[in-house]
């Protein structure tokens, strides 16, 4: 697997707080703003989210590409992310 | 209970001409309303997802599909528990999820179940419609049947064109969507199942809409279509045992559907009684297919063109009623939808309507059998005639089914359909047969192109064969084919004409070959399974005949050698002795001969003392053979040491070395060449060979050995001089710490006895070991370093060596002597924006300590293992430690007992310099540290530092000032 982006690495490295949701890794402008438009204005939100689907990236990123319409990248760019972020926090 | 529509491609319920005919089977059940099928799209997809679902007899997983829109949360959480997920809670947000996660565990689940029925489905499809094979459904049958068409009828291309056309033309025209209503249907139909039909009513109402318009279209089609389904109920229900054989009867049916439309009137009259039955049978075992395909069958036994608009005007008015009747039933729905197919058709061409049909039957087949019909009635005579005479044998063979038993029938249907493949023989794979053998006759008629589908039937379903009941459609007409010629040889072959025979000769050649093929591939598999053990045995045999041959060559190969022998000197000396003594010594040589050669084997084998007999002896045993024999010794024994040659004979004097030049000299004879039994033989090939192996394994042996301790000398002697040069490294480094304790306290002595030095190095346990070592060093000093001078002193009245460090001590130099691999201090304090709050994991990555290029030796990773150690001295929780030597990282991998001890082995390492190094540290995950490092797992003991000397944390104190502990020691 490729590296990360920087984006993943500065998410993971810390606690999110309250980070607004387009500091996701996979979560651009556009995708934040249709997440924000849905709800899901905080990251925290979407780790909600993820954490309900029992961290399974498979149900997330389904959910996510339904949700905002994430591509492939995105979804498992933004999936990997949470997930990396929960074992390093939870 | 929230039924959260999911979220469904746009084109579903917007086909023009079908309406939404999403309707799942589950659903269909429940539309007993009439619901005129507006165009073969509503039925394509019906028949499709019939086609899929025959198979099964799961129609409970097809209502669950189709309902699944409507679970409840609870229904959707128990769902999801059945297929073994655990999910989370169900709510708004994630109810869509979960549901798009049911469908597809209930289509992989299906799959699976379905495997070979779907299979056997797509074979059937694909083998009697166009061998479109791969088609998954009807859609894809459908194109490729008019591919086929298309290609197969040259004569026929008109009509074939038209087909072709139609698949996809058609679509727009009548059903509007065929082709894009039969993979959107499948789609849908997997995708969301039934949230669409999930109106259930709403899905039969769309049936029923179809049907409506159907009956105002049927044109012949149409009637075609009804009066199948009206016909077939009987079938159907005895079809019913296995879905395959609806699907397979279907097929056949098609085919016969576009020829016998005149059928329709029989079959309507059954019809009626047979409604109550289809819908049983279809309820049950989602049989609607079945009914549907029967009642295609029963057209096809009617098949007859001539009558077929008529009788289609009739079946239209009969289906009609039906349709409002028993439109409940599953199988009445798809009939109607082939009749709305055959209605649009009708409006356009015959041709549509069959495809249309086929749609809505779901099986490409039934399409492909009424376009090859149609296109056999509209263009080629022939084909019709053809056709005509199977159908006129289907029919009787319908009528023998009906009075025959289910198994019965399904041969004949499948005879009627395929007369001429003569498919009927095997009553389970009949089916599969069945419709392979119509399409295979359809193509015959219309050309001999039916190979192609047929081809492409096999290639796609090998499975099939092992599959049980789907099979039959897969092996289709392979196996039909075969398993007719052997078993069903009687009464299939009375079914075949002569006519159908040659026709089907050459397809059946074809596909023969091809089924060859297939066995081949998969022998060669199995082939390629065993070589390896074929090769093992083929090596084996190899060396025991290799044995055998030397056993042989050692006995009685050479015994014959030496006959020959003594045969050509004979020959040689023929014309010397007289006729008679010829024979007679050549005898007494060939007894003597084989006499001696005993003796000598008994000897070697260890039976007897004596190797040779005496001339007396000799001259005793061959008295006893004859008194005639006795005479010829003389002669003999002087032709022999004439010879001058090994003849198998040796004439031995009193001394064995002395050579014999006279007859009467001879003591002994001999034979060169011992006659051996088996065992002996053996014993002593062995013994040989074993002898001769210990010799050659001692020869290896020792060679190893010697290499080995050459091996052990060099690394010895390596470390030897290793050891030597760190002595002297430490030697300097005491000498030169003492030179500055010196300086700064002008009390001591600025030399240091040798001896003092080696005890304050040297552990006492290891002084003894350490001598030669310790020598080797003082010699290294004394010849190579200049900085130290060796004085002789007066200590304590003894005198002594002693070690005076002669260089002025400078800066620059300290920096020089930094020795490597200690720990040089932490580069920052952590807090908690540099380190994760809480240990995370038992396993921790360090990087950056150490540069592998700047490794030498062979030990190094364990000065790293030894200087973690004893950085992190006070924690006695790391368990395992891992170098990677290769990693440009320099990267280290640590676990320890608990995350507690990680998060103290983390605060201790991350962030220190080591080696002019800043380490950085982080957690690593257990299972990916297990998987790299499978020995990790059983690592439950604490690693302590080998020593208590903490080497990588004494330049610390060096640096400090300090004396160094060692050397003031």
């Amino acid at each position: 697997m490729s590296s990360t982006s920087q984006k993943h690495r500065d998410f993971v490295a810390e606690p999110m707080g309250e980070k607004p949701v387009g500091t996701l890794a996979g979560i651009g402008d556009v995708l934040g703003k249709k997440l924000a438009d849905k709800g899901f204005d905080k990251a925290y939100v979407v780790l909600g989210q993820f954490l309900v689907l029992k961290k399974d990236e498979e149900l997330f990123r389904e959910w996510l590409k339904d949700t905002c319409g994430a591509n492939a990248k995105q979804s498992r760019d933004c999936s990997g992310c949470l997930r990396e972020w929960c074992d390093a926090f939870l | 209970m929230k039924s959260v529509p999911l979220p469904l491609p746009s084109d579903w319920r917007l086909w023009p001409g079908g309406g939404a005919s999403r309707v799942t089977d589950g659903s269909r059940p429940q539309s007993s309303a009439h619901a005129s099928v507006p165009a073969g799209t509503r039925e394509r997809r019906g028949a499709a997802r019939r086609g899929a679902w025959v198979g099964n007899a799961a129609a409970a997983g097809q209502r669950n599909m189709a309902a699944a829109a409507q679970l409840t949360d609870e229904e959707l959480f128990s769902e999801l528990r059945r297929f073994g997920l655990s999910p989370g809670p169900v709510t708004e947000s994630t109810r869509p999820v979960y549901l798009k996660k049911l469908k597809k565990l209930r289509e992989d689940e299906r799959a699976g179940a379905r495997g070979s029925a779907k299979k056997t489905r797509n074979s059937n499809n694909n083998n009697t419609g166009a061998g479109a094979a791969p088609g998954e459904g009807g859609g894809r049958a459908a194109p490729g049947m008019g591919a086929r068409l298309a290609s197969p009828d040259q004569t026929y291309l008109p009509g074939g064109a038209a087909g072709g056309s139609r698949s996809r033309a058609a679509p727009p025209a009548g059903g509007g969507k065929v082709l894009l209503g039969f993979s959107s249907d499948e789609s849908d139909v997997e995708a969301s199942p039934r949230s669409q039909a999930g109106a259930g009513g709403g899905s039969s109402s769309r049936r029923e809409r179809a049907s409506p318009p159907v009956r105002g279209l049927r044109p012949a089609a149409s009637h075609g279509a009804c009066s199948e389904r009206s016909s077939f109920p009987p079938e159907a229900g005895r079809r019913k045992p296995s879905a395959w054989w609806g699907a397979v009867a279907r097929r056949p049916t098609a085919t016969a559907g576009a020829q016998t439309q005149g059928m329709r009137e029989p079959g309507e009259g059954e019809e009626e009684e047979d409604e109550e039955e289809r819908q049983w049978k279809n309820r049950t075992v989602n049989g609607n297919r079945h009914p549907s395909f029967g009642g295609r069958a029963e057209y096809s036994d009617s098949e007859e063109e001539e009558g077929e608009r008529a009788k289609q005007q009739v079946l239209k008015e009969e289906t009609a009623p039906r349709q409002h009747r028993g439109r409940r039933s599953l199988s009445k729905s798809p009939a109607p939808f082939t009749a709305s197919k055959c209605a649009a058709a009708g409006a356009g061409m015959m041709e549509t309507g069959q495809q249309r049909a086929g749609g809505g039957g779901g099986a490409g087949v039934i399409a492909m059998n009424d376009r090859a019909e149609a296109a056999a009635a509209g263009s080629l005579d022939r084909g019709r005639n053809q056709e005509e005479e199977a159908v006129m044998r289907r029919r009787g063979d319908c009528e023998n089914l009906d009075t025959s038993p289910s198994i019965p029938r399904y041969r004949s249907t499948s005879s009627k359909n395929s007369p001429p493949l003569l498919v009927l023989p095997q009553p389970t794979d009949m089916d599969s047969s069945k419709s392979s053998d119509p399409l295979g006759t359809v193509r015959k008629a219309a050309n001999n192109h039916v190979l192609s589908g047929a081809a492409g039937g096999f290639s796609i379903e090998p499975r099939i064969y092992s599959a049980t009941n789907s099979l039959p459609l897969g092996a289709v007409t392979p196996s039909s084919l075969r398993i007719n010629h052997s078993n069903h040889t009687g009464s299939n072959h009375t079914y075949l004409k002569s006519t159908y025979k040659q026709k089907l000769s050459e397809p059946e050649e074809e596909l023969l070959q091809q089924f060859k093929r297939e066995e081949v591939s998969t022998t060669g598999g199995f082939s390629a399974h065993y070589l390896s053990m074929f090769l093992l045995t083929a090596a084996c045999l190899f060396f025991l005949i290799l044995g055998l041959m030397y056993v042989r060559m050692r006995g009685s190969g050479v015994a014959e050698h030496g006959e020959v022998n003594i045969k050509n000197p004979f020959s040689e000396q023929l014309e010397e002795i007289k006729a008679n003594e010829k024979s007679l010594m050549m005898n007494s040589l060939y007894k003597l001969h084989d006499r001696l050669a005993q003796v000598a084997g008994d000897h070697d084998c260890g039976n007897s003392i004596q190797r040779n007999l005496s001339v007396q002896e000799t001259a005793a045993y061959l008295k006893s053979l004859g008194p005639e024999y006795e005479k010829v010794l003389n002669t003999a024994l002087q032709w022999i040491m004439s010879r001058g040659e090994d003849v198998g004979i040796k004439c031995i004097g009193s001394d064995p070395s002395e050579e014999l030049n006279n007859v009467t000299d001879v003591k002994y004879l001999e034979s060169t060449r011992p006659q051996m039994s088996f065992r002996c033989r053996f014993r002593r090939a062995f013994i040989t060979v074993t002898h001769r192996l210990s010799i050659l394994l001692l020869g290896i042996g020792m060679v190893w050995g010697v290499l080995h301790y050459m091996k052990y000398r060099w690394t010895k002697e390596e470390e030897e001089t290793r050891q030597m040069y760190d002595m002297v490294v430490k030697i300097i480094d005491v000498l030169r710490s003492h030179n500055e304790a010196c300086q700064e306290n002008k009390d001591l002595q600025p030399y240091i006895p040798i001896p003092h030095v080696c005890d304050s190095l040297i552990p006492p346990q290891d002084r003894k070991k350490m001598k030669k070592v310790w020598n080797r060093a003082v010699d290294f000093l004394a010849a190579n370093e200049s900085r130290v001078r060796t004085e002789t002193r007066r200590i304590g009245g003894a005198d002594s060596l002693v070690w005076r460090w002669i260089q002025p001590s400078a800066a620059c130099d300290k920096i020089l002597v930094i020795p490597s691999k200690v720990w040089q201090g932490q580069a920052f304090h952590l807090d908690r924006r540099n380190s994760p709050p809480n240990s995370l994991t038992p396993c921790l990555k360090i990087r950056n300590m150490f540069d592998p290029v700047m490794e030498i030796g062979d030990h190094w990773h364990l000065a790293i293992q030894e200087a973690i150690l004893e950085k992190c001295s006070d924690n006695d929780g790391i368990v395992h430690i891992a170098v990677d030597k290769n990693s440009r990282e320099g990267c280290v991998y640590v676990k320890c007992l608990s995350p507690e001890y990680a998060g103290k082995a983390f605060k201790a390492l991350h962030g220190s310099w080591f080696d002019g190094k800043l380490v950085t540290v982080k957690y690593l995950r257990l299972d990916r540290y297990h998987h790299r490092f499978p020995q990790a797992l059983t690592c439950n003991t604490p690693l302590k530092p080998s020593n208590k000397h903490m080497n990588s944390m004494s330049h610390l104190r060096l640096r400090t000032g300090t004396t160094n502990s060692q050397g003031s020691s």
